[in-house]
């Protein structure tokens, strides 16, 4: 069954397939940072008439929760990453490296840059799980 | 060189550069172009303190200057940009000049966001926060190697948490660099060297990086060329002024292809060095160049060859010769220079590089060398052969 990207049945599938990872469990171990969030820029063109935010409360390689938020609660987060759907797309098909996407301006993140860095191996490790998930695209 | 099939890059490098002899004394026509009236210097303490250059850039501008702020000091932190956004904004400012190294450029802009958007400078910690224009900049390099005129890049030391804080934003690129050799000339021997050398290291990351692309490549390249040229010149006769602007130009083009391309290894041990210690950057880059060209030699070969030609040494060698090679030329060049060669020269204790090394690991710059470094052993084995 193939989920549509974003959506809360995604979101719940991203959670499950993060706490399926043995890899991700390894790579996010020492992750005590708080929780980051994924902001989708609005495109009512494809039908995403506002921003969306993809809460993802990680600690310890574990994912504690994940949920769908607005943009407002969003930005309380200590880690905000936010970019045009394209290229949320780009990272899920994993065409887009995430932290080259950063330094790239094609993606921007509010949130402390070395502490990312730090645990570059966990997000390269969570783009694995989103590829594992049968995604179904706005506008596709 | 050759390239990845599926290579793709953004090369950014909006700045508009102005070079010459006393082109400095232009900056009131470089303000009045962009559309502003209330411009503020931003300066550092030792400058004025030692040199007269920022009265003569205040005389420059006349009535267009609203004040001189000058409490910019070394590894500038985010309580001075904070005071002199306050200033800046008390005064109504709508331009920043910033006069010296990295201290103020980088202090310039944090100033250029909170001027704009208001605010504490923590708000805007990230990548790519900002949305729209901020403050116009007009920088006057009185160093050659920082490069932050051309770069995205501001990194603005929180001094109550002890840690360096990174912003990389399109927005804060610096609208002008005026590149005046005049500006230069007052540099003692021993900081332009090193400071040369910081530029040295740019172009050499720019070239070795993950994120290496060929248009950056171009300008690292003929880079090194310059540096290799000029370098010694300019610190032998500070009064030279061809030596002078050909490093300005040089340090200008390495900012510009390591802005796009970014930075490595030598980068990420140099930033921890520099945090722990207290080691100058141009300094600390120098001294940990060689040891990260031989730990990177294998993975590097014909971009090695490339900065052998560019150093202009002709040798007959494989690829995976270059590194060892050019980490040796590079030991040359720096001694000649009068640099010091090992981590204990500058202070840094055996004992504190573990310390380092786990530092290093957060280090943005990290990310982009050409060998994965993801082990702290492996960061204190590079550091213990360059102590």
């Amino acid at each position: 069954m193939a989920f549509s990207f974003p959506s809360i049945e995604w979101v719940d599938e991203f959670k499950k397939q993060i706490n399926l990872s043995e890899d991700y469990k390894k790579a996010g171990a020492t992750w005590t940072a708080g929780p980051v969030v994924l902001v989708i820029s609005a495109k009512p063109e494809i039908g995403l008439n506002e921003d969306v935010g993809i809460w993802l409360d990680l600690h310890q390689g574990v994912c504690r929760d994940a949920k769908i938020v607005a943009v407002a609660e969003a930005q309380k987060a200590p880690f905000c990453i936010t970019g045009d759907y394209a290229r949320w797309k780009q990272v899920v098909k994993k065409e887009l490296e995430p932290v080259k996407g950063m330094m790239q301006g094609k993606l921007r993140l509010r949130g402390d840059l070395p502490t990312i860095v730090r645990h570059v191996k966990a997000a390269q490790e969570l783009v694995e799980c989103t590829t594992r998930i049968d995604t179904k695209f706005l506008g596709e | 060189m050759s390239y990845d099939a599926n290579l793709n890059f953004v090369f950014w490098s909006p700045t508009r550069v102005v070079f010459g002899e006393n082109t400095a004394l232009d900056v009131a026509i470089e303000a009045e172009n962009l559309k502003c009236k209330k411009v503020l210097i931003v300066t550092d303490r030792d400058l004025i303190k030692n040199t007269d250059i920022p009265e003569k850039i205040r005389k420059a501008l006349g009535n267009l200057c609203v004040g001189v702020f000058s409490d910019v000091e070394p590894d500038s932190g985010i309580h001075i940009v904070n005071q002199g956004a306050k200033f800046g904004a008390g005064r109504g400012a709508d331009c920043l000049v910033s006069v010296g190294g990295g201290s103020a450029i980088d202090t310039a802009k944090g100033m250029a966001i909170l001027i704009k958007e208001g605010g504490r400078l923590q708000d805007y910690l990230g990548f790519q926060v900002l949305t729209r224009p901020q403050t116009p900049h007009i920088v006057i390099p009185t160093t050659a190697g920082t490069g932050s005129e051309v770069t995205y890049l501001a990194v603005i030391k929180d001094h109550q948490e002890g840690r360096k804080l990174l912003f990389g934003d399109y927005h804060i690129l610096p609208n002008v660099a005026i590149l005046d050799p005049k500006m230069t000339e007052e540099l003692p021997p021993k900081l332009t060297a090193a400071t040369g050398m910081d530029a040295m290291c740019h172009a050499i990351e720019a070239l070795h990086s993950l994120q290496r692309e060929p248009i950056a490549d171009g300008l690292a390249l003929h880079a090194v060329r310059l540096i290799k040229e000029f370098l010694p010149k300019a610190v032998e006769n500070g009064k030279d002024i061809m030596a002078r602007g050909q490093m300005l130009i040089a340090a200008n083009i390495a900012g510009s292809a390591f802005s796009n391309a970014q930075v490595g290894l030598v980068h990420a041990l140099a930033h921890s060095v520099g945090a722990i210690f207290g080691v100058h950057h141009g300094l600390a880059n120098s001294i940990l160049l060689p040891a990260c060209l031989r730990h990177n030699a294998d993975a590097c070969g014909e971009i090695y060859l490339n900065v052998l030609s560019a150093l202009r040494v002709n040798v007959e060698i494989q690829p995976h010769q270059a590194g060892d090679i050019v980490a040796d030329k590079i030991t040359e060049f720096t001694k000649k220079l009068g640099l010091p060669q090992r981590l204990r020269d500058v202070g840094v204790p055996e004992g504190g590089l573990k310390e380092c090394s786990e530092l290093a690991l957060s280090d943005g710059a990290i990310v982009y060398n050409p060998k994965s470094i993801s082990d702290a052993a492996e960061v204190l084995k590079v550091y213990q052969e360059a102590w």
